[in-house]
């Protein structure tokens, strides 16, 4: 029986891992700002978010400076992927199972 | 944590949606530097065509080809891997293909037509595409070639300056703007 993953659970944190999770295990990641794009969040928030996502060990993120300016790439850890996977697997059997 | 039914599918549809979006974002990416690509070939492929009227014929095809085989380049080397499916590869061929038929065998085109020809047959396939991979695609091959009629009947003689800026000009600034979508 598959179980929630109270991490993931949260709806900004599902967006940030199914947005990762979506690309390659070797893909470089998503910026910070079309993460935040993508998920609907404020700056702050997603911040938060990430903060949380990273001490679970879910994602990792990366700073760098292009052109003279910062830019933060987050990706997701092989744990992430297989916590979103089972969070997703567990939604999926609160269907099958109503 | 008690979750109903309802509540799962409509997370398993936001996550969908997300993904949907993600991959599409990943699409207009590595799309967006080879349309810009072109836009800076056809610019000068036109540009050579105004300046060196006789050598027009060499001068696209050597544009063509350093176009096609910067576009492989591009997708194979890009951040993100594109793996080219053969099948792609072979509606370029079939496309090119046609398109000779028309403008070399059958059409019996004259330079201008050939000039709106050849750029309106591959965004034609722009617009397809857009079917597929994102309407931004079809926006742009349905604008640029509205254009490119309209420049057939109205520009004159500056046909060849009017296509290196609105074709050239307008796939770079498209291939600009999906980059940021």
């Amino acid at each position: 029986m598959e179980t929630p993953d109270d991490v993931i659970h949260q709806p900004v944190r599902l967006r940030v891992m199914a947005a990762l999770s979506a690309l390659p295990p070797d893909d470089e990641g998503i910026e910070f700002s079309r993460l935040k794009g993508l998920t609907g969040a404020t700056d702050g928030n997603l911040g938060a978010h990430l903060d949380h996502l990273a001490r679970a060990g879910y994602v990792e993120a990366t700073k760098a400076f292009v052109a003279r300016r910062p830019r933060t790439t987050v990706k997701a850890t092989s744990a992430g992927r297989a916590a979103f996977a089972r969070h997703v697997a567990f939604l999926k059997s609160i269907i099958a199972g109503s | 944590m008690s979750i109903s039914p309802n509540e799962a599918e409509a997370m398993l549809a936001d996550v969908d949606g997300v993904v949907a979006r993600v991959k599409q974002s990943r699409i207009y990416q590595i799309s967006s530097g080879v349309i810009m690509l072109w836009g800076a070939l056809v610019v000068v492929g036109d540009l050579l065509a105004l300046v060196a009227g006789r050598w027009t014929g060499v001068s696209w095809i050597v544009v063509d080809a350093v176009g096609l085989a910067s576009t492989l380049w591009m997708l194979t080397r890009a951040p993100q891997r594109l793996a080219v499916p053969r099948r792609y590869v072979e509606v370029v061929v079939l496309f090119i293909a046609f398109g000779f038929i028309w403008s070399m065998a059958i059409g019996g085109m004259r330079p201008r037509e050939l000039d709106a020809f050849w750029p309106t047959l591959f965004l034609f396939g722009y617009a397809l595409a857009g079917l597929w991979f994102g309407r931004l695609f079809t926006f742009i091959g349905c604008g640029l070639t509205i254009l490119i009629v309209a420049g057939y009947y109205w520009a004159g003689a500056n046909y060849n300056l009017y296509l290196a800026l609105v074709n050239g000009g307008g796939l770079t600034l498209c291939g600009y703007a999906m980059r940021r979508a």
